[in-house]
């Protein structure tokens, strides 16, 4: 065991010290009653693997990030332990070329299978993985009656590319796997020798649509290594985006249900609503998918607020009427209902936020962590059976809160403003509840205050990892586009 | 279904008339910068080139290099030197051709 038992404080980040043998038994002892939120490695021949962990009681919720520095090329296998740790060590072996000790089988996941060890011009961190890359890929076994369906990567719903294993009997989903390779950019990789201005663009092109959330999650967790102070009312207007950000994801949620379900007319009434969002954040905003306006430092434009005030009650009538209409609808509702089920004890043990979590019952919401601008006023929409339909009640309970949460901070007061970061090194955590979920950032800087090492979690990259249990839970192949527009998951944030 | 048939039928049309009539929304969209060559020097040239995110400018001796079809319209240069640049208003950019993208500044004070 360490000296110290980790523990979180409210709204903080605290960091501890953990030797790299105790590290198994600390990941026993945290797994239980914290969230494994993120896992991560850093350095290049002296490598560090930190863990970070979340409380996500209300009144308590706070992180805690272990490091332990690996004097070897491998580790405990920590996902025997937290099994939510499983897809990053799959990371971490493609980055660094560090392995669990046990030498179990990984899968590919940043890395095409074909590229073996990672060849010059491919992005990657730290030396080479040691292994031949056979031996990089979980092997997938298929008997009896079932065979193997292959899916994409090109598809005709969902313009990214994604790769389905179906293993099937006929119509059961018995297994489902995934290749989210294909469009790896290297992101973490790019974004070293950047200052944190700099990073942002590319932090908001990782997923799209979380621009705010991950621009978000970067420059506090800049802004934490500088010890920089945001204005409250630039806080706000954060959060003013954020909201919006949830607002047009939801209502594209919502289409991409309606479209998985063939109801055209239902879809089509879900896209007026949606373009009258992205609509309202250009003119919000000045740009349909509010990219720029997060700044290292605070925010680089206020909001208009009459145009808020003014066009966001017609366009959230749009969403409200559009959902009414399908909450009456018998026949979208039997394709929701007790389809792609989720317990709460999978969601927990694989790790899972945003929307997904919260529809099994798992209150997690990056909102409620104290010392932002939400203070503890937010309500969380939480559901239990787990299944489509609670994914979408909980989309809907978001969608209201987010508009009342956007005139709260508008009456609060929003506005521009930017606090200069100061040239220091130092390391920092930031975080902000994307549409899809928590979506993390852990950034250090170099004595010149550039990057040197930046980490960007968004909730994609945990979430996809609960998706074929979703679809294994006695669904059939028509039931996958119903679940994958249900959690509304991006390959760019897995891919990233 | 008949209902949503109806409901489908009584929300009519909702698309606007563009391209055939301006599209209210275009003024408030983010559109590729417009260079202004008196204000262009060669120092801000360098300046613009370095601070663009996406590598849409480069300086080649005495012009600025502009590849509009690596621009995106992020706006980071028309902050950095607002005397030299402003957003164009553009955003009709579609081409068959390639090169018709690329575009070439003279910098202030030398001959092109």
């Amino acid at each position: 065991m360490t000296a110290v038992e980790p523990k979180t404080v409210p709204g903080e980040v605290t960091t501890f010290q953990v030797a790299s043998p105790h590290l198994e038994a600390v990941v026993r002892d945290l797994a239980p009653a914290l969230r494994l939120a993120d896992m991560f490695a850093s350095g290049g021949d002296a490598t560090t693997l930190r863990l970070v962990w979340a409380n996500d009681t209300v009144g308590q919720a706070g992180y805690v990030i272990t490091e332990t520095p690996l004097e070897t090329g491998v580790y405990p296998a920590l996902s025997d332990v937290a099994p939510a740790a499983f897809v990053e060590e799959c990371e971490i072996y493609e980055q660094f070329g560090i392995r669990p000790a046990t030498g179990k089988p990984l899968n590919r996941v940043m890395l095409p299978p074909h590229a073996g060890p990672p060849p010059p011009g491919l992005p990657t961190l730290g030396h080479k993985p040691e292994t031949e890359p056979e031996e990089a890929r979980a092997q997938h076994t298929v008997g009896g009656h079932a065979f193997e369906f292959p899916f994409g990567p090109v598809r005709q719903v969902g313009v990214e590319s994604l790769y389905y294993g179906l293993v099937t009997s006929g119509e059961e989903v018995v297994d489902l796997y995934l290749f989210t390779w294909h469009k790896h950019r290297g992101l973490e990789w790019r974004l070293r020798g950047k200052t944190p201005q700099q990073a942002l663009f590319f932090a908001e092109r990782t997923e799209g649509l979380s621009a705010v959330a991950l621009g978000w999650a970067l420059a506090a967790a800049a802004e934490a290594a500088t010890g920089t102070w945001v204005p409250e009312a630039a806080e706000r207007t954060r959060a003013v985006a954020l909201e919006l950000e949830r607002l047009y994801n939801h209502a594209a949620a919502m289409a991409a249900l309606c479209q998985s379900t063939g109801l055209t007319v239902g879809q089509s009434a879900a896209e007026i609503a949606l373009e009258r969002l992205l609509r309202l954040n250009a003119q919000a905003f000045g740009h349909r998918y509010l990219f720029g306006v997060v700044a290292a430092g605070g925010v680089s434009r206020a909001p208009d607020a009459d145009a808020i005030r003014k066009i966001l009650p017609d366009a959230y009538g749009e969403f409200e009427r559009a959902a009414d209409a399908l909450l009456g609808t018998n026949s979208f509702l039997d394709r929701l209902e007790a389809t792609g089920v989720l317990t709460a004890g999978q969601a927990k043990v694989l790790g899972l936020v945003g929307p997904v979590a919260r529809a099994s019952g798992l209150a997690a919401d990056a909102r409620q962590v104290p010392g932002g601008p939400y203070g503890n006023e937010t309500a969380i929409a939480t559901g239990t059976a787990g299944d489509v339909l609670a994914r979408f009640t909980v989309m809907l309970a978001e969608a209201a809160e987010s508009v009342r949460l956007i005139g709260r901070f508008l009456d609060e007061g929003t506005a521009e403003g930017v606090a200069e970061l100061p040239r220091t090194s130092g390391a920092g955590l930031g975080w902000a509840e994307s549409p899809r979920g928590e979506a993390l950032a852990w950034v250090e800087l170099g004595d010149d205050g550039r990057i040197t090492r930046a980490r960007l979690r968004p909730a994609s990259a945990r979430n996809w990892r609960g998706f074929d249990d979703a679809c294994r839970s006695q669904n059939v192949f028509t039931d996958i586009p119903i679940i994958e527009a249900s959690f509304w998951l991006t390959v760019a944030g897995m891919a990233r | 279904m008949t209902l949503w048939f109806i409901r489908g039928l009584r929300r009519g049309v909702v698309t606007t008339r563009y391209p055939a009539r301006p599209d209210a929304s275009a003024a408030s969209l983010p559109t590729p910068p417009s260079f202004r060559p008196q204000a262009l020097t060669s120092q801000t040239a360098d300046r613009l080139a370095l601070i663009c995110p996406s590598g849409a400018l480069h300086r080649d001796r005495r012009v600025l290099v502009y590849d509009v079809g690596r621009c995106t319209a992020c706006g980071r240069c028309a902050a950095e030197a607002p005397d030299a640049v402003i957003r164009s208003g553009e955003f009709e950019l579609a081409t068959t051709d390639r090169s018709v993208l690329i575009k070439k500044i003279p910098v202030r004070g030398e001959a092109l």
